[in-house]
């Protein structure tokens, strides 16, 4: 007698075989105690998982069939407003590249100028709020509405960090190009 | 063939829109005109602005030449950085302490920074530096001093000296060979020394402010000589967040004292002990006469993580004085014996001639070690 695998199985046990698939193990588990003995551990694992919250119960036959219902729904969608093909001298808009290249330079002219003409003013010092400071992997770092002041610590091994309560952060270590301690003060007021 | 002309629009205005404004006037250095220190030159290196949509990027990698035309010899500089646009009311600092530049010598100085702000700002350089003190090895100073440079750099300096004295008291009783061993101890004590990510911030950035807030109160660790003892002192907690430490002060001393800096030490739950802070006394306007009472306070949040992630819970705070300043400049500072008593040493960062010789040590060895310390 030839068994069916044992991922048929697990799928019969979660009921997510196809109908015929169904039929036809259902008819070896009515005279296989082998396969059944299998089948029964595969529902106890479910079980087990399930009452300890390890696993959803996920209803996977509605699910496909909900998937398959929403598939049938956009096609006959897209049909409803698909328009008839256009002709003559406007032809060449329907074709897809061209629209899209068409839109890429006007994205870039678009940018381009805008990056081009003047910003408006800064916000003025009162309406800017919370300054940060902060010592980042290169240096110390303020940060206020944005705009970032940074002092750096290049060529260097090993950096001492010490913060001021009255807001202030610094860093120190040896330049190793002159050997000279240097000693990097960030404040905020 | 409509792509192949898309395509070259799209170079020819990346090109446009990379072309990086001139450097030339975005770094402007002051030095006054009485200055004993004179600009030999300004290299730029490999500094450029760049703009970034609306934005403009200054990378500065400056290394400057400076000349010590006075008769003395210099210890200590510091040159205030201002970008005041980016940051309204403060500033920044390079500073080059533990020097020994005789007169008419030059030696570098090297800053490197960063600064991003909106590209359609007032005119004028992004960046001005100027001197804001030179320190000489008789102490005496000369400079606009508007970062408290005279008091900071005189701190350095007395440490120096408090450090080279104790490295050369065991080259004297030990040799070399206690030389070693003392570096290697130092060095092996700041490899292991706990430490902490900081984030300081005022005004109204503050995230965790939903979390429930308690005081937790300083305790304090007494040195003998010190002139200021803290009486109390508290902070309020939130999660990590610190906020507001207010710490009461006594002047033990005959003389008048205008500043005053607390260590602040953080300890978590698990016990580890981590160097959080400095609480100075605030602004110009503290004076504590002899022995008299007053309140060290910032209104500041301070955000601790661990280094490399993880919060930090705060259990409890510790608090010593690490710096006084007497009315007529004389400062004071921990010795530093006093300092490993209270097992202090491990959790501090070094004083920056420490850090200078330990670096000198790891680099070139004892033997050179020895020899910069019998300079002075």
């Amino acid at each position: 007698m030839t068994h069916p695998s044992e991922s048929i199985l697990a799928l019969y046990a979660g009921g997510d075989l196809g109908w015929l698939a169904r039929r036809r193990t259902e008819r070896h588990l009515a005279r296989c105690g082998e396969c059944r003995g299998e089948v029964q551990g595969f529902l106890a694992v479910t079980d087990n998982l399930i009452q300890s919250n390890a696993l959803p119960v996920i209803p996977w036959s509605r699910m496909a069939a909900e998937m398959r219902a929403n598939i049938r729904l956009g096609l006959a969608a897209g049909e409803c407003v698909r328009s008839e093909p256009l002709s003559g001298p406007l032809a060449w808009m329907s074709n897809v590249r061209t629209l899209a290249a068409c839109a890429s330079i006007f994205a870039v002219v678009v940018a381009g100028t805008f990056l081009e003409r003047p910003s408006p003013p800064s916000p003025p010092v009162a309406a800017r709020t919370g300054a940060i400071l902060r010592a980042t992997a290169d240096g110390i770092e303020l940060n206020q509405g944005g705009e970032t002041l940074s002092l750096l610590h290049a060529r260097t091994g090993e950096v001492t960090y010490s913060a001021g309560a009255q807001g202030s952060m610094r860093a120190g270590y040896v330049d190793s190009d002159t050997g000279n301690v240097t000693i990097n003060d960030v404040y905020v007021q | 063939m409509s792509s192949k002309i898309a395509v070259l629009i799209v170079a020819g205005l990346s090109v446009l829109c990379a072309q990086e404004p001139p450097l030339d006037n975005s770094v402007k250095i002051n030095l006054p005109a009485d200055s004993p220190l004179t600009l030999i030159s300004a290299n730029l290196g490999e500094s450029h602005v760049s703009q970034r949509g609306s934005a403009v990027v200054l990378d500065l990698d400056m290394a400057l030449t400076l000349h010590n035309s006075s008769m003395n010899r210099v210890r200590g500089v510091t040159l205030l950085v201002a970008a005041q646009e980016v940051t309204p009311g403060g500033k920044a600092s390079v500073a080059v302490p533990s020097l020994d530049v005789a007169p008419n010598q030059n030696f570098p100085v090297r800053i490197n920074l960063r600064l991003l702000r909106p590209a359609q700002m007032s005119g004028g350089p992004l960046v001005q530096v100027s001197l804001d003190g030179v320190l000489f090895q008789d102490y005496s100073f000369y400079g606009p001093d508007r970062l408290d440079s005279r008091r900071t750099m005189t701190a350095w300096e007395m440490e120096a000296q408090r450090d080279r004295k104790y490295f050369k008291s065991i080259l004297a009783a030990h040799g070399m060979e206690g030389l070693k061993h003392a570096m290697l101890e130092t060095l092996s004590r700041q490899a292991e020394r706990p430490r902490l990510d900081v984030q300081v911030s005022r005004g109204s950035v503050v995230s965790s402010a939903a979390l429930p807030e308690h005081n937790v109160h300083f305790a304090f660790l007494h040195f003998p000589g010190a002139p200021v003892e803290p009486l109390e002192g508290w902070a309020e907690i939130a999660g990590n967040e610190a906020r507001n430490p207010r710490i009461d002060v006594r002047n033990l001393s005959s003389r008048q004292v205008r500043y005053v800096e607390i260590g602040w030490i953080v300890t978590d739950r698990q016990g580890n002990q981590f160097m959080a802070a400095s609480v100075p006394a605030s602004g110009p306007g503290f004076n504590l006469k002899a022995g008299s009472t007053s309140r060290v306070l910032q209104d500041t949040a301070l955000r601790f993580s661990k280094s490399g992630g993880g919060q930090v819970s705060i259990a409890g705070m510790t608090g010593f004085v690490g710096q006084v300043e007497f009315a007529d400049g004389k400062v004071w500072i921990p010795e530093r014996a006093a300092l490993a008593n209270a097992q202090l040493l491990g959790i501090m960062a070094p004083s920056p001639e420490e850090q200078r010789l330990m670096d000198l040590y790891r680099k070139k060895g004892p033997k050179a070690l020895a020899d910069e310390l019998n300079k002075f």
